[in-house]
């Protein structure tokens, strides 16, 4: 009896083997990278909020090629050490297509394992023209770039007439990238830059630094950055009297910077996406997104939506899951998503992406400049 | 006159977070004296300090309760009892046990309790930036010229006095009172104190919660003098206070005190003439400096080699 049993055993061991892999087979394994946890876990949460949506309306209407999407989510922390970490998990795990990182000095080193391993990877909110300008074949963006960014927020500044501009940033890839490409559209239109510096991210104390802004009696701010050190530097602004405008980078456009700033959010100006939920043909999306008790109108919840139904459709136009096929796929074709028609220039940049100013509100709400 | 105006702004700044750093620094400096162990766990100590000021003004106002000073009383309060409960388990689970062992010992296991109360408060609380409820605003100005105008925040204000009385209580304490003269028996000899019928254990005890104590009380006031709290506030804030109490001298309380100015003052001047980007070079670069041409500190014993 118990010799049968061990074999039974055996038997339904074995075939539990072979039969794990097989159905493996008829899933394609997409890796969804981003911050789950660590200061800007905030934008994560849009990423994968996004990106789930998209792979559940994907395999509710049957999947691809009638093969099911499945997500494979890790936590890089916003952070290039950790980001590397979780790509070599990915490549461990077998995926072949990634939806990431979120924050440029993650998403560069990361890039490179996916490259080199043959693994697609479509960031939906990275916007460092770096990443991009390494030929290589298998990064695309759902996003636009600093290089377009900071024009549309240095124009309007130049719009304002401003006297005198102080350009801040946290000496991050994105934060010094975007702040570097507003200085100089502002310094080609004569446009006096008094004071063009860096501050330490994780920092909390900025009155040394509130007080130089104040003494070099600017009437415009631009800082390049998130959100947690802008809060605060807007916070104790207020706290110093200090009477100038603020603006910022799609890094400090969330809700989080109403409860570390306070009434002092007010006025902040701030290049955003468009509201991609806003729009009439995404209505039916924006519901899925209400019904499931999510919030569909922040910067990267439809990029990431978007990047997941591009695998999907590259997928199904190349016939193929081979990542270089797909990357094929995506560079010749032109693609209707929720965030507009999307195609790409031989980098794996889109060939347009527009940013639009908005002013925040203390409540948390913004309304479009213009 | 309104570069003046701007250097004694800066002075404020830098004397504000000066004032905090040396109320940090105390924890340290107090638990290397006696047991000659640098507790790298005090940080995280004045972290859970705001957390539990934060939860506590947060519950106040739910309840109703509107009066300001009986709001930060009973914040005061409740972040130094918490904090301190956590000194003292710090102390029994990662000091202890291994008092008397190789030096590297209780260096790693405080290491390790600091990453545990990272990570636990982040997953008790979440990894964002909350803001804290300005409780103090206002402040008034002095001296103005052209569009510059020097003042002072009431919460600056609070800060200093707050450090000062805090400071000098504990001074009188420790020299004064039974447990502060126990305090510094033990530090001189802890084997001899032992002998003598004192309750070294206690002591002990007592000097991680009085700095875990007074790390509460700046965690509530740089709460609300920042605006917000993460659960990698302490981490910064400990390697500053830490830098503050080399700088002053390990072991001494006025020295940490000494200590705790220079530093905010040289950051805040950093930043006020150079750029916020050498804030920290130049802080560290002073502890370099500091340790290479006079090892024990400003205020520091040189060591007498006991044999």
């Amino acid at each position: 009896m118990i010799k049968n049993f061990s074999k039974l055993a055996l038997a339904a061991g074995v075939s539990a083997a072979i039969a794990l892999p097989a159905s493996a087979l008829a899933e394609i394994r997409i890796g969804i990278a981003g911050p789950q946890t660590g200061p800007v876990a905030q934008y994560g949460d849009m990423q994968f909020s996004g990106a789930r949506m998209a792979i559940e309306r994907i395999n509710a209407e049957g999947g691809v090629n009638g093969e099911m999407l499945e997500a494979v989510e890790v936590d890089d922390v916003c952070d290039p050490k950790q980001a590397v970490t979780v790509a070599n998990r990915l490549v461990n795990e077998g995926v072949s297509f990634v939806v990431g990182h979120l924050c440029s000095s993650s998403t560069q080193p990361a890039s490179d394992i996916y490259e080199d391993e043959g693994i697609l990877m479509i960031t939906p909110a990275s916007t460092s023209p770096e990443i991009t300008a390494r030929g290589y074949e298998l990064v695309f963006r759902t996003i636009g770039l600093d290089s377009m960014q900071g024009p549309v927020a240095a124009n309007h500044l130049i719009s304002l007439e401003p006297k005198r501009v102080a350009v801040i940033h946290d000496k991050q890839q994105y934060g010094e990238g975007i702040a570097t490409s507003v200085r100089d559209t502002l310094e080609e239109a004569d446009v006096n830059v008094v004071m063009f510096e860096g501050i330490t991210a994780g920092d909390k104390d900025f009155s040394s630094l509130v007080t130089k802004l104040k003494q070099a009696d600017v009437d415009y701010v631009y800082y390049g950055g998130y959100h947690p050190e802008l809060g605060l530097i807007l916070r104790q602004a207020r706290q110093a009297d200090l009477d100038a405008t603020f603006m910022g980078p799609e890094g400090v456009g969330n809700k989080d910077i109403n409860t570390i700033a306070g009434d002092a959010a007010e006025g902040l100006l701030v290049t955003l996406p468009p509201s991609f939920d806003e729009k009439e043909v995404n209505q039916a999306l924006v519901k899925a997104f209400e019904e499931k008790g999510e919030d569909p109108s922040g910067p990267f919840v439809l990029t990431s939506y978007t990047a997941v139904q591009l695998i999907a459709e590259g997928i199904e136009q190349a016939g193929s899951t081979d990542p270089f096929e797909v990357a094929e796929a995506l560079r010749e074709g032109s693609f209707e998503t929720p965030i507009g028609m999307v195609s790409y220039d031989e980098k794996g940049d889109m060939e347009s992406f527009e940013f639009v100013v908005y002013e925040w509100h203390a409540d948390g709400s913004k309304t479009a400049v213009n | 006159m309104q570069d003046l105006l701007y250097f004694g702004q800066q002075l404020i700044n830098g004397l504000t977070i000066g004032s905090t750093y040396a109320l940090i620094a105390i924890g340290y400096t107090m638990v290397y004296g006696i047991i000659g162990m640098i507790n790298f766990a005090h940080g995280e100590i004045y972290m859970i300090g705001a957390y539990t000021a934060l939860i506590t003004i947060t519950g106040l106002a739910t309840l109703g309760v509107t009066w300001l000073p009986v709001i930060l009383l009973i914040a005061l309060i409740c972040a130094m009892i918490v904090s301190s409960s956590m000194g003292w388990a710090v102390e029994r689970v990662a000091y202890r046990p291994v008092r008397g062992r190789h030096r590297l010992i209780p260096l790693i296991s405080a290491i390790g309790m600091s990453i545990f109360l990272q990570n636990y408060v982040h997953l008790a609380q979440g990894s964002r930036n909350i803001g804290f409820p300005a409780l103090i605003e206002g402040g008034f100005q002095f001296g103005s010229s052209g569009n510059f105008q020097m003042s002072i925040s009431w919460i600056q204000i609070v800060i200093f006095v707050t450090t000062f009385v805090c400071m000098t209580a504990l001074s009188l304490y420790i020299s004064r009172s039974r447990i502060g003269r126990a305090c510094r028996a033990v530090s001189q000899d802890l084997g001899m104190a032992n002998l003598l019928g004192i309750d070294t254990n206690r002591i002990i005890s007592a000097t991680f919660v009085i700095g875990a104590a007074l790390a509460a009380v700046a965690g509530l006031l740089l709460g609300m003098y920042y605006g917000s709290v993460d659960p990698l506030f302490g981490f910064i804030a400990g390697l500053k206070a830490f830098t503050a109490a080399v700088l002053g001298g390990i072991g001494s309380i006025p020295g940490a005190m000494l200590g705790g100015l220079i530093l905010g003052i040289a950051e805040s001047m950093t930043s006020g003439y150079l750029s916020g980007e050498y804030k920290d070079v130049v802080s560290f670069g002073l502890l370099i400096l500091i340790l290479l041409f006079k090892p024990t500190g400003l205020l520091g014993k040189p060591e007498v080699e006991k044999i």
